[in-house]
């Protein structure tokens, strides 16, 4: 099954970021709780969590771009059990 | 709110970890209650981790200040009704987190005539009741150094009083609304000299405002000649590029040289590191007062 992975509001006070680096390639092995990628808000350079176990399949997005909150990021294929 | 242009390249220590599932549990905890975290309303660094950790700081009165200090992230505008039922609130939210110790602060509230003191006072009062184990820090605006309120939290007698300098006397009025290097110094002074022996004195300062060594320095001397207990250093993070400009990244090494002075001065604890707020990991500092 492939699950959407969409920007999280990192901060209360503004909905776009800075997108950072990535931290897992297509094709790669992700687990919950690793780092996915990064993100840069006016205060801090969040390192945003998988949530999920499985494959990462694309990146929706490229460093130094402008990312808005919900915005589609990355698709991760998780197992169906 | 878009942001308007990418400022300095943040250091490396800067960054900090963000579980969306954590963030999202601490604000199913806080639903319901209508209350504000200084965390949140201040973008705060630390947010995942304490938040991940079970742990946040309360803003009651508002999420909106009557004043507009030019380092400070938390809107300035126009102030809302007093919610009576908020010191229950925030007393029924440190139960539910299991808090040891709470961090309770407030925006100004200059428009009041106790300018928010009854407010603290309230708070505490439910706090004792609801989850009396729970040890209590009180991070409060200047009350303009008017010692009738300063009487009202002092005989509430939370266990640590936190009153923030912000910074050296030369950078405070480029930097504070309304409020004064001479106001803040007095405010630690009256509280130290006329609250319980139980009740702790504590403040904290940002740096990379463009402050000197000698000013700091200055500064530590002025805080131990009225006896303060605790001091926090840590470093002022512009929240856009509408706000007071960053001077400087300081490096680790001046927060152990800052650390090593405050500690030969006298301070009962001192925390130095950039991500030091003056609420982090405030209960260490009570902790390791009280040999636990």
């Amino acid at each position: 099954m492939i699950k959407e992975i969409h920007m999280p509001q990192l901060s209360a006070k503004s909905s776009q970021y800075f997108f950072g680096n990535w931290s897992k390639e297509p094709g790669e092995q992700v687990k919950r709780g690793d780092i996915l990628f990064e993100v840069e808000t006016d205060k801090v350079v969040s390192q945003v969590e998988s949530q999920e176990d499985g494959i990462l399949k694309e990146q929706k997005v490229k460093t130094g771009e402008t990312v808005t909150v919900n915005d589609l990021v990355a698709t991760i294929e998780v197992s169906e059990n | 709110m878009k942001q308007e242009s990418k400022q300095q390249e943040k250091p490396e220590w800067l960054k900090v970890t963000y579980s969306q599932k954590k963030v999202d549990q601490m604000n199913t905890l806080l639903s319901g209650l209508n209350l504000n975290t200084v965390c949140a309303e201040a973008n705060c660094p630390n947010l995942g981790e304490c938040f991940g950790s079970g742990t946040a700081a309360f803003m009651i009165l508002g999420p909106n200040c009557t004043r507009a200090c030019r380092f400070c992230d938390v809107p300035h505008g126009h102030p809302r009704p007093v919610d009576l039922a908020e010191p229950l609130h925030v007393a029924q939210a440190a139960k539910r987190l299991g808090l040891s110790h709470i961090v309770v602060t407030s925006v100004d509230r200059d428009d009041l005539p106790d300018l928010g003191a009854d407010q603290f006072v309230q708070t505490i009062k439910a706090l004792r009741q609801i989850t009396p184990e729970t040890t209590i820090e009180v991070l409060t605006p200047d009350f303009q150094g008017k010692t009738e309120q300063l009487d009202k939290i002092i005989a509430a007698e939370p266990d640590v009083f936190n009153h923030n300098m912000e910074t050296v006397r030369s950078i405070t009025p480029k930097v504070r609304h309304r409020a004064t290097y001479a106001t803040s110094l007095r405010v630690l002074q009256y509280v130290k000299e006329h609250a319980s022996t139980k009740t702790f004195v504590k403040t904290g300062i940002m740096l990379g405002l463009g402050e000197k060594d000698a000013e700091v320095y200055q500064l530590m001397d002025d805080l131990r000649d009225i006896n303060i207990d605790f001091l926090t250093i840590g470093q002022y993070v512009q929240p856009s590029a509408k706000h007071y400009q960053l001077r400087e990244w300081v490096p680790l090494e001046r927060y152990q040289k800052y650390y090593h002075e405050a500690k030969i001065r006298g301070f009962k604890f001192i925390a130095s590191s950039p991500l030091v707020r003056s609420s982090y990991k405030a209960k260490e500092e009570l902790l390791a007062v009280y040999g636990k």
